[in-house]
């Protein structure tokens, strides 16, 4: 793979590895919030959640643009704070994943903690445990499959994102140049080889991520069957 | 009893027959809650001492109480006190001043009736889920897992134990949290009758040896009458009766048009002679007169017997039913006798135990019986049930 090429894939490594961290701080509590809400208000949370499952990327990025400008508060408030213009800079690209892949993080957890229910936490309660230690001691081991799955989804969501990114981020190598942007340019340069090169990368990367989550949501139990199969395949291939 | 915090009015002592003393911490209850089918209005002190049964039929509130008790039931207004000769008051609700402590900081244990395991841990893992958060540890755990005999079963996995064992862990992670007052919500209900003994039992055991107070909530008074002490009788919602449990069963034989239990004799009687050659236990009655019932094993080495004979199961004859195969006689005085359509109920005094006997309105008047006529009551030994049975 050629140098900006691996810069780019770099890059996007480092966006998705660090929109799934902030996905799972921001999303495990909303998600609780939304598994424990009884309120009218729920619909219309849990609406805006999904938004980007529906709309277009270009329409989140358009707006988050003119939000991320240093015309406008948002971009003023992060420009004072950190001395840095917001538009078109990795945290912008950040941020922007951070909203698109919201749903995929959000919703896998929230059904999880609907389905968790109160009465494991109500006996934790009664045995001392405090809120904190409940969501640790629970929470955490019970709905496990359901954090990689939501943990899994984020990234390989934000790895394939294109449109918002070339909203807000532009195309800067090392900043906001993503895999996804490096293919487009390809092909639009008719640099079909490296256009390949990069599409199949991707389709394998993906391919073994999702194979990845299927196998660590299996129940253990079957994990390990499937292990000791393969090995017993492999065993008999080598007798013949 | 401090009653400082129990506002200008004071609990209700004088309309149950329990009386709290001293040497026992008690719970002072004022609380009401409002739920859509009724409300719920309990104001009370139970004392703290052996086991408190509660029993009432579906949406009594029953289980509402409990939760109240436990810091589940978050609707609640009033205040519940736990009061302690040895220590300060701890007040667990107080509405009115702003306190609710959380199901943590209360330091009571609750079973539930589908036993809400940890399915992440083994039964060990539950087990030491309790202990590693229990401060002031007293208790050892090797002693628990005996008591609840679960030394087999500690690196299964919860999935793979049956509802019996399921519920002997529940309760076993229960006691290790060493809480000041076990709470039982229906813990046999969901059980097979062999496992119900069982655990009964266990509980029985556990409450003498470890001298922990429970309040055991049922809607079989067959189970609450072979464990409890006292009982607490709830019908929409309301206390109906507090007391010894023999003294409100009977109480329950009289009560108004819709009765709560099927009409019976409680009993809890001494073994005078374990078998007497012909599979038959001998129960003292008094100095004179003993009851006979079926043996079983299970009654080996105890010296009490808790029993009850329903009241449809006893019938009367005025001379000495010598030629009878029928193994209980005894002799009584009518003391009381109840009519209600074509049923009645006679309360017939055998020295100082009272037996409550139904019969028909025809057989009243076919043997014109009147109060304080001396009669024969008569019935199987299969018609003295224990829970066993």
């Amino acid at each position: 793979m050629i140098n900006s090429d691996l810069q780019a894939l770099i890059t996007t490594l480092e966006m998705a590895a660090l929109t799934t961290i902030i996905l799972l701080m921001i999303g495990t509590p909303l998600a609780w919030y939304l598994a424990k809400m009884t309120s009218r208000f729920k619909v219309i949370i849990e609406a805006v959640v999904a938004l980007p499952l529906v709309l277009p990327p270009t329409v989140l990025g358009f707006y988050l643009l003119i939000a991320f400008s240093p015309e406008h508060l948002p971009g003023q408030l992060w420009q004072q704070a950190t001395g840095q213009q917001l538009a078109f800079s990795f945290s912008a690209i950040v941020i922007g994943s951070v909203l698109y892949s919201l749903p995929f993080v959000v919703q896998p957890l929230q059904k999880a903690f609907e389905q968790l229910g109160d009465s494991l936490l109500e006996a934790g309660s009664l045995l001392g445990a405090g809120p904190i230690d409940r969501f640790f001691s629970i929470v955490l081991p019970l709905t496990k499959a359901s954090f990689i799955t939501a943990a899994s989804l984020g990234f390989a969501h934000t790895v394939g994102e294109f449109g918002i990114i070339l909203m807000i981020g532009g195309n800067i190598p090392g900043e906001t140049r993503v895999l996804s942007i490096a293919l487009f340019d390809h092909v639009e340069a008719f640099d079909y080889a490296r256009a390949h090169l990069l599409s199949i990368s991707l389709l394998i990367g993906s391919m073994i991520l999702l194979a990845a989550i299927y196998w660590l949501n299996l129940p253990k139990k079957k994990r390990r069957q499937r292990l000791s199969v393969n090995t017993k395949q492999k065993q008999t291939n080598s007798y013949e | 009893m401090s009653n400082v915090l129990l506002d200008k009015t004071p609990l209700t002592k004088g309309s149950f027959n329990i009386v709290p003393d001293d040497k026992h911490s008690q719970l002072d209850i004022n609380i009401s809650v409002c739920y859509q089918q009724f409300d719920l209005e309990i104001k009370l002190p139970i004392p703290l001492n052996g086991i408190a049964g509660i029993f009432g039929h579906s949406a009594s509130g029953k289980s509402t109480l409990l939760r109240a008790i436990a810091g589940l039931e978050k609707k609640l207004v009033g205040e519940i006190t736990l009061t302690d000769t040895n220590i300060a008051d701890k007040v667990l609700v107080n509405t009115t001043k702003g306190i609710y402590l959380k199901p943590e900081e209360r330091q009571i244990g609750l079973v539930f009736q589908n036993s809400r395991l940890f399915g992440h841990l083994s039964v060990l893992g539950n087990l030491e889920y309790a202990v590693k958060r229990c401060k002031n540890r007293r208790l050892d755990l090797n002693e628990v897992i005996e008591l609840t005999e679960l030394t087999a079963l500690l690196e299964h996995q919860i999935s793979e134990l049956s509802g019996g064992q399921q519920q002997r862990v529940a309760l076993a992670r229960a006691i290790l949290a060493e809480p000041k007052l076990l709470l039982l919500d229906e813990p046999l209900s969901a059980l097979d009758q062999h496992s119900k003994t069982q655990l009964l039992k266990m509980i029985l055991n556990i409450q003498k040896k470890l001298n922990l107070p429970m309040l055991y909530v049922s809607h079989s008074l067959d189970e609450l009458q072979q464990v409890c002490d006292t009982l607490l009788v709830l019908a929409q919602g309301k206390v109906v009766n507090f007391g010894n449990i023999h003294q409100v069963i009977h109480q329950l034989n009289n009560f108004g048009e819709s009765t709560l239990i099927h009409q019976q004799t409680s009993l809890s009687l001494a073994i005078k002679q374990f078998n007497n050659g012909h599979g038959l236990t001998v129960l003292a009655l008094n100095a004179q007169q003993e009851i006979y019932l079926i043996s079983d094993k299970s009654f080996e080495n105890q010296t009490q017997l808790r029993c009850f004979i329903l009241a449809s199961d006893i019938s009367i004859a005025l001379t000495e039913p010598n030629n009878s195969s029928i193994v209980n006689h005894l002799f009584g005085t009518i003391k009381q006798i109840s009519n209600k359509q074509n049923k009645v109920l006679l309360t017939i005094s055998c020295g100082s135990q009272e037996f409550f006997v139904t019969i028909s309105a025809f057989s009243q008047q076919k043997l014109s019986l009147a109060s304080r006529q001396q009669v024969y009551l008569q019935f199987k030994a299969s018609a003295v049930r224990t829970f066993i049975h």
